[in-house]
């Protein structure tokens, strides 16, 4: 009979002959288990992987909170910033040197709240760094509080009698801010992941990531794993991502349709 | 040749072409060989209908501040210049429109306020440019033309620096100012021939090596592109502006950048994104927007990345007085933000000390790590000296990164605890050396951590840095004649100048003073203040602000009470009442 100890040596030796822990570090995850961030997570990781980057030449620059975390996992090069700042730094990456691939990587509060003043602005100047939002519409390591993309009568312990607010739609401000690529992903499907990330890699310009995901600790009613697998769907065969006006349509229609929602096909490289 | 001090004055509404008329008396002195350094003081309202007044100290021998008193006061509208009467000298001239546009009444006039030994040279600006170049566009350049032949200057002076200045204008441009000119000097030569002073001849130190005119702001923008600058991150604001359109017009054309940001919090993030990748990057502004990069420059102590970041302080608290000159940002730019946040604090005092320090910023950000801030004001970013122009040499200006060694490689610790504090620095793009840096406490190897023994370590580590830096920081400069004095007067900043003046008046007049000026605002030379300190009976630390920040930050160190001397008038600090403090403080001590 095997002892439980050789069962996990046997299991992590397999998982280290994987080649997971080639980009992944061996830092254990700060996440709860069931978060939608370990899917986000591997989708990146797979990207880097896949399209064969040289480790020390990809740096991930993140902001504050549960996503922000997400660059101590991973064997690159890694910045985590303060509060909302991540594109403004990532622009700083990038324009100082420009043969680095450059992640910039943050929750809904870090990218819609306190950094939400940044977006218009790496969108318009078209600056190369590929932009995760990470959206689950919640302030997770504050433990519960609503974001801005929460929807309007969410209860918490910051807002007793239900949140009064609109929410923001980050695919629809991304486009108004004239993103020059917008993609909007499920994190339970880390193989669409992966491959939206490649195509906004390879893309000459902002790429930002909309991505849905859950937080299974504080959001019991509103995106848990069972409604966003019921609501989240692909885009249409026909959708025609170099279409702008498509596209606003297809947002403005259809909150939780994902894939690749527009890229713009006129930029030199 | 005797000794030529002057202060002219131009003053007017805003439009009136006040700026550029003084503008042009600078450069004209300073090619005829004079020292000259001037100062403008203009509304921050665009036409707002606001004063403006240039004041320029021009003379042969080498000048460190404004004087209290104007001795030539040239009017572009008495209603404005009406205010400037109380700082006119004994026996000014005063130069005026005799028949303005808008009828001025008597007792409104300037006239009626002046002082009856004033040397009036009344001439009809308007009418004369108007017959001259018809129109009065150029009536300023009358007025200027006037000045000059009265003064004695040689009108070719003028006339080269018009040419220089206005020939891009377009000719007909040029030729409205040459012929306003030409007609105010020969106005005044005709009508005022047996009133002709021989004041600005030119200097008999024309001939020595050359001199330009520069702003602080502009040694500023200098020093950074000899520095190596290829990045600079700002969003305007006064007083800082120029420093990024000045940089915009020169860096461009040598492979860098400007990029002007949605904000000062974007800028400073990009400043250090920048230099998280290896390259040298910049950002200025002032007292508002330093007050938002301060969490930011914490994260630049917390996660060891070097940054420069001038801040041209202006009257504050808030939006304050933004045309103003204030010294009331050295708190913030010590203490402020978030935890024990050590950082270098540097402030020079004179232009050629701007570009200087400037250039030094980018080796010490780059040697220890942390941001950097440059400490100017309103009166040092704007006032202009003529100096030889400012070069670095090459050990000045060559990268001071300290990157791991090729054996590190897969056992590299990027926050090592080393004796100094410096730990090396792998940057993006070196293969072996990955780490994470991060705004969080963390291990030597970059992992968070927030165990009590790893926070007291790390702290110190970048503590021990930045107090190592003083090796590399210039010692406080000493103007005295050593031994025992009765009075030492400790400053920094713009007011330095003004210390200075002050001092050396004192000593002429067999005075027991001396003065220190600190260039180095965080670390500081604590132990070579406390032995001046200790060989003066009394301290006065004098400074553009309420409370006196240096002399809270230094004042600890003299063994009884400094004397401070504050003042928060928007306005250079006058070397009068620093002098007049120094024989207070004297006379006190003798009895």
């Amino acid at each position: 009979m095997k002892t439980k100890g050789k069962v996990l040596r046997e299991g992590v030796h397999r998982i280290k002959e994987s080649g997971v822990f080639d980009i992944r570090s061996e830092a254990l995850p700060t996440w709860c288990p069931g978060c939608g961030y370990f899917g986000i997570h591997q989708g990146l990781n797979n990207c880097i992987q896949k399209l064969g980057l040289a480790h020390h030449k990809v740096v991930i620059v993140s902001g504050i909170g549960c996503a922000g975390r997400s660059l101590f996992f991973t064997r690159t090069y890694g910045l985590h910033t303060v509060h909302g700042r991540t594109l403004p730094v990532a622009t700083g990456v990038k324009t100082a040197n420009p043969e680095l691939t450059v992640f910039a990587v943050g929750g809904d509060g870090d990218g819609l709240a306190i950094g939400g003043g940044h977006l218009p602005h790496v969108a318009r100047r078209n600056v190369n760094v590929n932009y995760l939002l990470f959206d689950n519409s919640i302030y997770g390591l504050t433990k519960g509080q609503p974001s801005p993309s929460s929807p309007v009568g969410m209860k918490s312990k910051a807002s007793p009698s239900g949140t009064i607010d609109k929410p923001l739609n980050a695919t629809l401000l991304a486009l108004t801010y004239g993103a020059s690529f917008v993609a909007r992903l499920f994190a339970g499907d880390p193989d669409s992941i992966c491959r939206a990330l490649i195509e906004g890699v390879q893309h000459p310009g902002f790429s930002i990531f909309h991505i849905y995901t859950s937080c299974v600790t504080f959001d019991k009613e509103f995106k848990t794993w069972a409604n966003l697998k019921k609501w989240v769907h692909p885009l249409p065969q026909d959708h025609d991502p170099s279409n702008l006006r498509q596209a606003f349509d297809r947002v403005l229609d259809d909150e939780f349709s994902v894939g690749i929602i527009y890229k713009r096909t006129d930029i030199d490289k | 040749m005797p000794v030529v001090d002057v202060t002219v004055e131009v003053c007017g509404m805003a439009g009136d072409g006040t700026i550029a008329a003084g503008g042009l008396i600078n450069e004209a002195m300073s090619d005829g060989g004079f020292s000259v350094l001037a100062f403008d003081s203009y509304p921050a309202e665009i036409r707002g209908f606001g004063r403006c007044v240039t004041r320029s100290r021009i003379g042969n021998e080498e000048i460190v501040a404004l004087e209290d008193k104007t001795h030539v006061l040239i009017s572009l509208n008495d209603e404005q210049a009406r205010s400037r009467v109380p700082f006119l000298s004994e026996n000014s001239m005063i130069f005026f429109d005799s028949n303005p546009a808008v009828y001025v009444r008597e007792d409104k006039s300037l006239v009626s306020e002046l002082d009856p030994e004033a040397i009036l040279f009344g001439m009809p600006f308007n009418d004369i440019a108007t017959a001259s170049a018809g129109t009065t566009r150029g009536r300023n350049l009358t007025a200027l033309g006037c000045f000059a032949a009265i003064c004695g200057a040689p009108p070719d002076l003028f006339r080269a620096v018009i040419i220089r200045k206005f020939k891009s204008k377009g000719e007909k441009v040029l030729q409205t100012n040459l012929r306003s000119f030409d007609a105010g000097f020969d106005y005044a030569l005709e009508n005022f021939s047996n009133r002709i002073k021989s004041i600005f001849l030119i200097s008999d130190k024309v001939g020595g090596p050359k001199k330009v005119l520069l702003s602080g702001n502009q040694a500023i923008g200098k020093a950074a592109i000899d520095a190596g600058l290829k990045l600079y991150f700002g969003y305007p604001i006064t007083p800082a502006t120029p420093i990024m359109e000045y940089l915009a017009t020169h860096l461009p054309a040598l492979g860098g950048r400007v990029i002007q940001m949605e904000d000062e919090i974007a800028s400073i993030g990009a400043v250090l994104g920048s230099y998280y990748a290896g390259t040298r990057a910049m950002t200025a502004t002032s007292g508002p927007g330093f007050a938002l990069m301060t969490e930011l420059i914490t994260h630049g102590v917390m996660a060891e990345i070097p940054a420069v970041i001038i801040n041209a302080q202006r009257g504050g608290p808030s939006t304050g007085l933004p045309t103003k000159t204030e010294q009331s940002d050295l708190h913030a730019a010590v203490f402020g933000g978030p935890g024990d946040s050590p950082r270098i604090v540097v402030a020079p005092s004179n232009v050629a000390e701007c570009y200087h320090y400037t250039v030094k910023s980018f080796q010490l950000a780059e040697k220890y790590q942390t941001p950097v801030i440059l400490l100017a004001d309103f009166y040092l970013d704007n006032r202009v000296e003529n100096l030889p122009m400012p070069e670095a040499s090459e050990s000045e200006k060559s990268g001071s990164n300290v990157l791991p060694e090729n054996s590190l490689k897969g056992s590299y610790r990027r926050y090592e605890i080393t004796e100094s504090g410096i730990s090396p620095r792998a940057l993006p793009g070196m293969e072996g050396f990955i780490f994470s840096a991060t705004g969080l406490e963390h291990t030597q190897t970059g992992v968070p951590d927030y165990s009590p023994e790893n926070h007291m370590l790390m702290t110190e580590k970048r503590h021990r840095k930045i107090t190592g830096a003083l090796g590399d920081l210039p010692s406080p400069e000493e103007f005295s004649s050593g031994g025992k004095l009765d009075v030492g007067v400790i400053g920094w900043g713009s007011t330095f100048g003004s210390i200075l003046e002050a001092v050396t008046t004192a000593r002429n007049r067999g005075l027991l003073v001396g003065g220190l000026k600190i260039t180095s605002i965080f670390p500081f030379h604590e132990s070579v203040i406390r032995a001046f300190m200790n060989r003066c009976s009394e301290i006065l630390i004098p400074e553009l602000n309420y409370v006196g920040q240096l002399a809270n930050l230094i004042g600890y160190i003299h063994s009884k009470d400094v004397v401070r001397l504050n003042r928060v008038t928007g306005t250079p600090f006058p070397p009068s009442a620093i002098l007049e403090k120094i024989e207070y403080l004297v006379q006190v001590g003798n009895e």
